[in-house]
């Protein structure tokens, strides 16, 4: 009975998208509390996830993180990114105001698909990450012609 | 009496003063620091190149525009189908009131790695004074 995970899979995607949205929530109070410095988030980095055809991308949001800081682990079903990003002030400066947020993060994803780690990228530019996931072959649509039945 | 100008969509034939479309912007966050020379505005601005930045004071007002080059992507991505968005792919735009003693011609600001950093010297009038204390 529990071998279709495709059955349970839409009512979790339901709850996931509830508990996402109350995360946004949290934000909006989170950033008005200036004594808050580092908190364990799972809402920053924003990010987007895009089909395209081919393959899976995610491009991240993450200004001020360097290629180095970022840790990105792909096993057959989840892609976890991990990382940490500081804001620490200049020497010799005061403080009069800190939004940025610095966090500590760890974001997973549990892949829809299969796919090929070997064909798979991550690049960082202008403060974006891009993670390409290519599909496995076998993970490709493919067309099914229909014959008709004399 | 006082005339009062109701504002139909539409109904002005003028178009000076139709409100003019723009893309819609998104606020970024910044830090702000200061110290006796000079104030430092560091906004996070993912996405956005340095052809796209407008930094200017005006009247008391310093604005930060950023356009983030990744709207008009002309790759793979712009093609996707969005799975899920977090965060739209808005150009990024910042308003502050400043102290009028800011020299707009001495701004600076640099671009590295999606975070924007305005360095904003003061003019001699801002900076502090020592004040000598003189006993009796």
């Amino acid at each position: 009975m529990f071998n279709r995970f495709s059955d349970f899979d839409p009512t979790f995607s339901v709850f996931d998208e509830l508990r996402r949205r109350m995360d946004r929530v949290w934000d909006d109070y989170e950033e008005a509390a200036p004594d808050v410095a580092v908190y364990a988030s799972t809402s920053w980095p924003k990010v987007n996830v895009l089909d395209a055809g081919q393959s899976l991308i995610l491009r991240a949001d993450v200004p001020g993180v360097a290629e180095k800081d970022f840790n990105i682990t792909l096993t057959p079903e989840t892609l976890t990114l991990s990382g940490e990003r500081k804001t620490t002030p200049p020497e010799g400066y005061s403080v009069q105001r800190q939004e940025r947020p610095a966090a500590r993060f760890t974001r997973s994803w549990t892949l829809p698909y299969k796919v090929d780690a070997e064909r798979t990228t991550a690049t960082l530019k202008d403060g974006v990450l891009t993670i390409s996931l290519a599909k496995a072959a076998d993970a490709q649509p493919r067309q099914i012609t229909v014959r008709a039945q004399a | 009496m006082s005339q009062i100008n109701v504002i139909r969509p539409g109904s002005n034939p003028n178009p000076v003063e139709r409100v003019q479309k723009r893309p819609p912007t998104v606020t970024p966050l910044v830090d702000v620091f200061e110290n006796a020379t000079e104030i430092l505005v560091w906004a996070d601005v993912p996405g956005a190149t340095l052809d796209g930045i407008d930094v200017h004071v005006d009247k008391g007002q310093l604005t930060l525009f950023a356009r983030r080059a990744d709207r008009a992507a002309g790759d793979a991505v712009a093609k996707a189908a969005p799975v899920e968005t977090e965060q739209r792919t808005y150009d990024y735009q910042r308003v502050f009131a400043v102290p009028a003693g800011i020299d707009a011609t001495k701004i600076e600001a640099e671009l590295s790695a999606g975070v924007l950093k305005v360095r904003l010297p003061k003019s001699e009038a801002l900076k502090p004074r020592r004040i000598e204390v003189k006993g009796s």
